[in-house]
């Protein structure tokens, strides 16, 4: 029989089993705790901002594996990153998510990047939701630190 | 009973990604027999006009058949009288009509208000947020290991002589039956009011008050009965309907209108306020018509073999739990269960790649799942339209889940 291998896609489920930045941060700046109530994921990020820049972002939480995967490629792709950098991508990603074709700075379809993993997941569209989590609770994060 | 009755639901013969529609999230709500929708278009189509208002003959063709809805509603649970059946938006409307109304009339501060720890959040919040506005107590009566009843903690909770008591007649994650009947006696002798929430006990069983002993309100919606969404009922007792105030001011609930005062329209109008979804009433009367044509105690005895075969099924099934009892006694055919190592969202989206429809979730039970530990569940919750043959497409692909979630298989 299949795999969900297969289904989610190698880099999802690779991001899945082995997550990347997980665990938490002891000298993080900001603690920040996404919970989707309607279905139960929820994800802790930590955040260590240095002025502006997000040096460095780790999560923990427990949810499915699209929640947990997309947290591992998002806390990859943050680091070392502006806050308004890191908001651009948050919102391009939102975008990429809600089915626009191109987004300035995100990378398509045809590119060879692990976030393409998670463009995937617009073919369940009740996951949509479980990929974003992450991505909303970071932007949340980042308010927070500029608005103590 | 079910192969002739599937013909009576046209989503039934959905395909969903070329397999046939497995449909198991009736906890949720109940498919529509076609009798129920051709109801509804012919009202739309044939009737259409506002209720108690006209004096032309159309509006009294829907005003008829919108109250004939009511005195069918109150035979089919065996209401002394009409003026018991208020119509409602559903159950979580009836719940805070309850909680609002007669609440503000009868709640002290100081006083105790309790529920269970397997209640919907519709009747868990609205008692919480009353007790917190009038300074009560809130108490929540905990359960045992297989998520039944702890009798221990009902005797607690006795002992502090509840004002209000609101239980649910059937959990709607574990499908467990509350003994409704001996602890409405045992808590009326303490002077308490018992809030019956039927959301899911109407669609299982024969619901008749006279078998739920002295309770004094009772909720349920037309959607889970295979009725139109948007409709619900609140059966009261006359004498607490008569004493309370309107939840909501508006058309229809007034008799007199001055400039700085207003007099109540009698029961049960004082309590609907505003034009009613009439289309979803009078289909939820075909639905009556039709559930009675099934006869509910036939209904409930073939669920039970659902629930038999379910539960005996499970048991071949490693590395499955299943929330709550694990024999079929006192219970619905309403399943929670967790794979170890397979997030419910996940065990979702594979069982409808394979048509079956469960619902993933915390099921608005946060205060048990809680309890629980547990952040989500998988749901199967079969209705009286549902085979065997589903019961073994469920059971397949169960055995199936683990394999497919299984780590590193590359």
């Amino acid at each position: 029989m299949t795999n969900y291998r297969e289904v989610y896609g190698e880099i999802l489920a690779d991001h899945h089993e082995c997550p990347r930045n997980w665990g938490k941060l002891t000298d993080a700046t900001e603690e920040e705790k996404g919970y989707n109530p309607l279905c139960g994921d929820q994800v802790t990020l930590f955040l260590k901002m240095t002025g502006n820049k997000l040096e460095k972002c780790t999560f923990e939480g427990e949810g499915c594996s699209i929640c947990m995967a997309s947290a591992s490629i998002m806390t990859e792709r943050v680091q070392g990153h502006t806050s308004e950098e890191v908001a651009k991508m948050v919102e391009g990603f939102r975008e990429k998510m809600q089915g626009a074709e191109v987004v300035a700075g995100m990378p398509s379809e045809t590119d060879e990047d692990d976030i393409v993993a998670l463009y995937g997941v617009k073919r369940f569209p009740v996951r949509i939701k479980c990929a974003l989590l992450p991505w909303t609770t970071l932007k949340k994060g980042l308010e927070h630190h500029e608005h103590p | 009973m079910n192969s002739i009755v599937r013909k009576d639901f046209p989503n039934l013969e959905r395909v969903i990604d070329g397999k046939r529609l497995c449909y198991l999230d009736n906890a949720a709500t109940s498919q529509r027999p076609k009798k129920v929708i051709d109801a509804v278009v012919k009202y739309y189509t044939q009737m259409n006009a506002n209720v108690h208002r006209g004096v032309y003959s159309l509006s009294q063709e829907a005003t008829d058949a919108f109250e004939a809805v009511r005195g069918k509603v109150a035979r089919f649970i065996g209401a002394k009288t009409e003026r018991e059946i208020i119509i409602t938006k559903g159950t979580t409307e009836s719940i805070n009509l309850i909680a609002s109304s007669y609440g503000d009339l009868a709640i002290q501060a100081g006083d105790v208000i309790a529920v269970t720890r397997m209640e919907h959040h519709s009747n868990f919040v609205p008692w919480q947020q009353l007790a917190k506005r009038k300074k009560a107590r809130f108490e929540i009566i905990e359960l045992t290991n297989d998520l039944r009843l702890d009798p221990k903690d009902v005797d607690r909770v006795l002992a502090l002589k509840p004002k209000i008591l609101a239980i649910s007649l059937l959990s709607n994650v574990t499908g467990v039956i509350n003994p409704i009947h001996s602890l409405a006696a045992r808590f009326k002798m303490l002077g308490t009011t018992i809030v019956v929430d039927a959301a899911q006990g109407i669609a299982h069983g024969e619901v008749v008050l006279d078998r739920l002993g002295p309770i004094d309100f009772m909720a349920f919606s037309s959607h889970k009965l295979c009725g139109p969404t948007g409709v619900g009922i609140l059966w009261g007792r006359e004498e607490l309907l008569n004493k309370m105030s309107p939840y909501q001011f508006g058309g229809n609930m007034i008799s007199h209108v001055g400039d700085h005062e207003t007099e109540w329209n009698e029961l049960p109008h004082k309590f609907e306020a505003g034009t009613p979804d009439i289309a979803g009433v009078i289909g939820f009367g075909a639905a009556i018509d039709y559930i009675e044509t099934m006869g509910r105690m036939r209904i409930e005895a073939y669920e039970q073999s659902i629930t038999e075969a379910v539960i005996q099924a499970l048991k071949e099934v490693p590395g499955v739990r299943l929330l709550g009892p694990s024999d079929a006694h006192h219970r619905a055919p309403i399943f929670s269960l967790a794979i170890e190592g397979v997030h419910a969202h996940d065990l979702a989206t594979f069982l409808d790649m394979q048509g079956i429809s469960v619902r993933a979730g915390h099921h608005c039970t946060h205060p048990l799942m809680m309890k629980l530990g547990l952040p989500a569940t998988c749901r199967a919750s079969f209705s009286f339209y549902n085979t065997l043959d589903e019961v073994n497409l469920l059971i397949k692909a169960l055995k199936e889940a683990p394999i497919f979630f299984k780590r590193g298989s590359r």
